[in-house]
């Protein structure tokens, strides 16, 4: 792997920042990367050191005793939170993110290039999709006005910023353009989020943008 | 160059890893061990209006806030047992809790229909191999960087934890261009993780 996400983005998982679909994205990342799932548990550690910084904001009369009572109803033990990242990937989601792409609902966008678009709903909800390009194929030059993640399952693409095979990361900004290439024998598959719509440059690009749906 | 110098730091790696003078990851193994309530009290009384602080913060309503830093502090009583400070310093574990506790809320709040994961209460999908790192180490480090970063990117990265609207929020707030904030972020983040670089 050599694309990560970057510090910064990190930091905004770790604070609960990211919206449902980039939150997602990073995830996958997280599960397939070892040192981001350090990274990530670095800055949740300044989460802790944020927590001991504040002043308390007193709890109401009675609070420690009504504590007792509701944790007496809820005896129950569960699993323990996790580290690293709180991996929270949707079933349907981690079986791709394991190589399996059977059963994936392709829709064409155009010669070479389909998309299926996944449930990201929360309460910043996102835009979340797969892209399929096959070798070769050149997806349209486009920029996002807004932040854009995209992680890489299968094969591999080459764009303006470099090769990226699975598991690697673009975390590319609003004003980022590029133009993402399909290389080597297999399609490329990478997971796409992103909050704003995408920006297609020229006439072919804007027809292509209708069929996304984005 | 700053790097040098905090390395003496780190040196005293026996320091209690968490707040003030309460040394809160022997009274999370006292609740552990003999589900000691005073120590849990202690907890309580060190955690649970820092919770609530922290969730009002983020904009929740008073009532709401209490209600998730008790639920925070029953999860916090129910998994004493599984606190690993290997994994975690107590306030590092604490603030994950509230963290998740609070975008359920919020994500419940936002979709009541919805069939919402507890994302606590799910098996864990995919048990992650517990790579060599010396938390306690790079704990200290943060501890050190985090307490000398510019005051400007202090306050900020203060903000970025709190706020639920990070970019947006902090800028108006503190009456300056999102950019600026966006780039103290920056700076500040990268500075952590570079002077992270030299430990495992």
């Amino acid at each position: 792997m050599n694309h990560h996400p970057k510090p910064e983005t990190l930091a905004a998982y770790a604070a609960g920042a990211l919206d449902e679909a980039r939150a997602i994205a990073l995830a996958a990342h997280l599960a397939m990367c070892v040192e981001c799932r350090r990274g990530v548990a670095d800055f949740e550690a300044v989460g802790g050191l944020a927590l001991e910084a504040l002043d308390g904001e007193s709890m109401s009369p009675g609070a420690l005793e009504r504590f007792w009572s509701r944790a007496g109803l809820q005896e129950k033990a569960g699993a323990a939170p996790s580290f690293g990242g709180d991996i929270r990937i949707p079933e349907a989601l981690r079986r791709h993110i394991d190589g399996d792409f059977d059963g994936i609902a392709w829709k064409p966008v155009s010669k070479g290039f389909s998309q299926a678009v996944l449930d990201a709903k929360g309460y910043r909800s996102g835009a979340l999709r797969l892209f399929k390009i096959d070798p070769g194929i050149r997806m349209p030059r486009h920029s996002h006005g807004d932040a854009e993640f995209t992680l890489i399952l299968k094969g591999a693409y080459e764009d303006e910023l470099g090769v990226f095979g699975r598991g690697d990361f673009a975390d590319l900004d609003g004003e980022d353009v590029h133009g993402p290439r399909a290389i080597g024998e297999e399609p490329c598959i990478c997971l796409i989020a992103t909050s704003a719509p995408l920006v297609f440059r020229g006439l072919f690009e804007k027809i292509a943008q209708r069929w996304v749906g984005v | 160059m700053a790097g040098a110098a905090l390395r003496l730091v780190t040196n005293n790696e026996n320091a209690p890893p968490s707040s003030g003078d309460v040394d809160t990851a022997s009274l999370i193994r006292a609740v552990a061990d003999r589900g000691d309530r005073a120590a849990f009290a202690r907890l309580y009384g060190e955690f649970a209006p820092r919770v609530k602080a922290f969730l009002m913060r983020g904009g929740l309503g008073a009532v709401e806030a209490e209600d998730i830093a008790q639920e925070t502090m029953v999860r916090v009583w129910r998994k004493a047992r599984l606190f690993d400070p290997a994994k975690a310093s107590v306030s590092t574990w604490i603030f994950a809790i509230a963290r998740n506790l609070r975008i359920d809320h919020l994500r419940r709040r936002s979709r009541p229909e919805a069939d919402i994961e507890e994302r606590e209460e799910e098996a864990d999908p995919a048990p992650l191999a517990d790579e060599h790192v010396d938390r306690r180490a790079r704990d200290a480090r943060i501890r050190e960087v985090f307490a000398t970063l510019p005051p400007n990117q202090h306050e900020v990265v203060l903000m970025h934890f709190y706020e639920d609207e990070p970019h947006s929020a902090i800028a108006q707030r503190l009456n300056l261009p999102l950019g600026t904030v966006k780039s103290r972020l920056r700076l500040a983040f990268a500075r952590i993780k570079r002077e992270l670089e030299d430990l495992s």
